[in-house]
């Protein structure tokens, strides 16, 4: 492990202040502008024709979109977790993974949602929910869910700024023009007395047990939406922890790579030190071995059992069209990255990395194993349905759309840290005057 | 060489074996031809219609066969008694009904021959039935004897100017259920008498029927030579009166949304008033902590 070392708070300002692009963060956020367009291009297309530019049909009718979807709302967790479960049990060497979780989770629930209405085929419609909405559907309770948490979580991240867009405020000569307009709107009330303090550390208590039942809730209400439903590899009591279980493991990989990121290109190795690498590399292999089991469950017991409705269905995941994507997931995404993180060395940046990848990657690919190919082996036989309704491959609307959601993601996390502190400045001049920093 | 009984007699066999897989795959290459008939049908006081149906078989089973292309004629194959064209369907069936310019015709007789000719299928020669009919009305009625219901039904067929009631026909005599006919009593059919009468004991009282307690009986004639298929119905009030609620006026899960459950509505109502009022009460924090800066603000400058 490195030293660790405390620093003055003119430095910790200094390094820790949003600083401009650098030429590789233009062709990254470049990029992700171009990917977007991309797909809001074909959105157009798909707006203009209808949902026939997809290749979902009267079997699949959820599909990359919904598994999408799923995946925003796993990764969406990481808030809860990082911040409340950690601030509650006071874990002393949060700081520095705080904020980079808090904006992983409002940005990830910005696109859930939006994915939603991009799968309706018709945005318009969605006011209907509103207007003739039934309190006894579960899609009903994921909207109201999802806006719940999404509220909660960027009145989350606004509190947790205040010290800090005082700072930036007070830093505007270094920061120069262009935000400081933002700053003053956003925060020019805080003045940092002691009795704002105790207010807005009362209110961060409040959220933190607040935003941890509210993030179980979406996750197991994004479950039901597919237990609820009779069909094969959904009709499971289990599903709920399943999926509470896997949006951790996501979270968790999500925050990995973004620290690695961020600590690359900031310089931030003196603030995101190889201990936090170590300890959120322990966390990662405990959230990978739960899901891991929650996986045993899900897929040994009905395989065990084979009953004949399933057993197409279960054949397909184990040996049959969909067996490389779903060996790819549990090996790759689950078994391979417990390897590398149970072992010290395992837990150094460049290998926790690779790690996090392959925990992000395979959790994308887990989730359209759990839309896809259920609703193309339903219970009821298939009758007079073309054949093209057997398969499922989405088409180059569907990929455009999904590429442009998760640049989307990317985009509002790149905008925000060139706007705002990804390490709390507050919170670490607070850590290194106080207490052993990590 | 000089082979022995048993070798000649394991040969043999084998050879016969060899014959028969060869017949059987013969059988199953070669064209089986497709098979067509011709049904005439009176359905419940309906107009007459012909029915044409193909089958083929394959395996050890028919299987319909579709879009074959037929014409069906009334009594020869002259274009003026076309009665109409039709192509069999997925089920192998093609419908042909009678048209009413055949109605003084049909008036004038007391028998009918029904031709059926088909395209022929590929590979095939072309298809051909026909149905000799002889013009006949069924009836269905009730009587109550000693308490007892009966049900009785007759079926009589036009001799000259005059309706006579036909002896011996068996008949079906049912009561029309949602998925079928159930019988009116323990017989599957019933034999007209010397009268022609064709009577059964109505031996199912409990019976549930309409909101009135109505049923409906059916007398059917099925796939006889002379007389095709004829069915009649008739509406009794001899059932159990049911009354139904429709559970879409209850409170439930699959109500519309204003009549959902109330322990649903309380449990999410609550959570949802329990959470959104947490966020209000921050929200209400944050307005507290913008006015203690304001006021901060105002006593700095005011020190000043």
């Amino acid at each position: 492990m490195e030293k660790i070392q405390k620093f003055s708070s003119e430095k910790i300002i200094h390094d820790l202040l949003p600083k401009k692009f650098g030429r590789r963060g233009m062709i990254w956020t470049g990029s992700l502008i171009i990917i977007c367009c991309i797909g809001i291009v074909a959105y157009i297309q798909q707006l203009r024709k209808g949902l026939v530019v997809t290749n979902m049909g009267d079997y699949v009718s959820w599909g990359i979109y919904i598994s999408n979807f799923v995946f925003f709302v796993a990764i969406s967790l990481v808030g809860s977790l990082i911040t409340a479960i950690f601030r509650l049990a006071n874990v002393p060497w949060r700081t520095p993974l705080t904020r980079i979780s808090e904006i992983i989770a409002v940005s990830a629930i910005t696109f859930a949602a939006l994915i939603i209405i991009i799968d309706m085929g018709r945005p318009e419609r969605m006011f209907n929910l509103f207007i003739h909405g039934r309190i006894q559907s579960p899609i009903m309770w994921d909207v109201i869910v999802i806006s719940t948490y999404f509220c909660t979580s960027l009145l989350l991240l606004y509190i947790t700024l205040l010290p800090d867009i005082r700072i930036m405020i007070s830093e505007r000569e270094k920061l120069g023009k262009p935000f400081a307009k933002l700053y003053r709107w956003l925060g020019s009330y805080w003045k940092g007395t002691e009795e704002q303090e105790k207010l807005r550390d009362k209110s961060i208590t409040i959220i933190c047990i607040v935003i941890i039942p509210v993030a179980f809730c979406i996750h197991t209400v994004t479950s039901w939406l597919f237990a609820t439903t009779y069909r094969p590899g959904w009709d499971s009591t289990n599903f709920g922890a399943y999926f509470v279980s896997g949006a951790f493991l996501v979270g968790a990989g999500g925050v990995v790579v973004a620290m690695w990121v961020f600590r690359k290109v900031y310089q931030l190795e003196h603030y995101i030190t190889e201990r936090h690498f170590d300890k959120m590399g322990k966390i990662l292999v405990m959230l990978a071995l739960l899901y891991l089991y929650f996986n045993v469950n899900e897929y040994l017991v009905p395989a065990f059992k084979m009953k004949k409705d399933e057993e197409e269905h279960l054949v397909g995941l184990f040996s049959g069209e969909f067996a490389h994507l779903f060996w790819f997931a549990i090996i790759v995404g689950m078994i391979i990255p417990i390897l590398i993180v149970v072992f010290p060395k395992g837990r150094k940046p460049n290998a926790m990395f690779v790690a996090g990848v392959m925990v992000v990657v395979g959790a994308w690919f887990k989730r359209y194993l759990i839309v896809t190919p259920t609703l193309l082996h339903p219970f009821l036989p298939k009758f007079d349905a073309p054949l093209k309704y057997s398969h499922y491959f989405p088409s180059w609307q569907e990929w455009a759309i999904t590429a442009g959601s998760l640049a989307g993601v990317l985009l509002i996390i790149t905008f925000f840290a060139r706007v705002f502190p990804i390490i709390s400045i507050y919170k670490t001049i607070t850590d290194h005057e106080t207490e052993q920093p990590y | 060489m000089k082979l022995s009984n048993p070798t000649k007699i394991i040969i043999a066999l084998f050879l016969l074996f060899c014959l028969n897989c060869h017949t059987t795959m013969a059988q199953d290459s070669s064209a089986i031809p497709t098979l067509m008939a011709i049904r005439y049908m009176v359905p419940i006081n309906q107009v007459p219609y012909l029915s044409v149906n193909t089958k083929k078989k394959v395996g050890r089973k028919f299987e319909p066969v579709k879009g074959i292309s037929c014409s069906v004629y009334f009594n020869d194959t002259s274009n003026h008694n076309l009665l109409g064209k039709t192509v069999t369907g997925v089920n192998g069936e093609g419908k042909v009904a009678f048209p009413a310019s055949f109605k003084a015709t049909w008036d004038s007789l007391t028998s009918f021959k029904f031709i059926a000719i088909a395209d022929a299928p590929a590979g095939e020669e072309p298809l051909s039935s026909d149905v000799t009919i002889k013009k006949s009305i069924l009836t269905i009625d009730t009587a109550s004897v000693d308490g007892v219901k009966m049900v009785t039904a007759q079926l009589k067929e036009k001799i000259g100017n005059n309706w006579v009631a036909v002896k011996d026909i068996e008949m079906k005599l049912g009561i029309k259920r949602m998925l079928g006919d159930l019988t009116v009593g323990d017989a599957e059919t019933y034999t007209a008498d010397s009268s022609g009468t064709a009577s059964a004991e109505f031996k199912r009282d409990a019976i549930p029927g309409d909101e009135k307690g109505n049923l409906f009986l059916v007398a059917k004639i099925e796939d006889n030579d002379s007389y095709g298929n004829l069915t009649i119905e008739k509406s009794v009030p001899w059932g159990k009166a049911v009354h139904t609620q429709s559970i879409f006026l209850k409170r439930a899960l699959w109500s519309t949304g204003n009549r959902a459950p109330i322990w649903l509505l309380m449990i999410a109502l609550s959570i949802i008033v329990g959470v959104w009022s947490t966020l209000f009460y921050l929200i209400k924090q944050m307005l507290t902590i913008k006015k203690l800066g304001k006021l901060f603000d105002e006593n700095a400058s005011s020190s000043k």
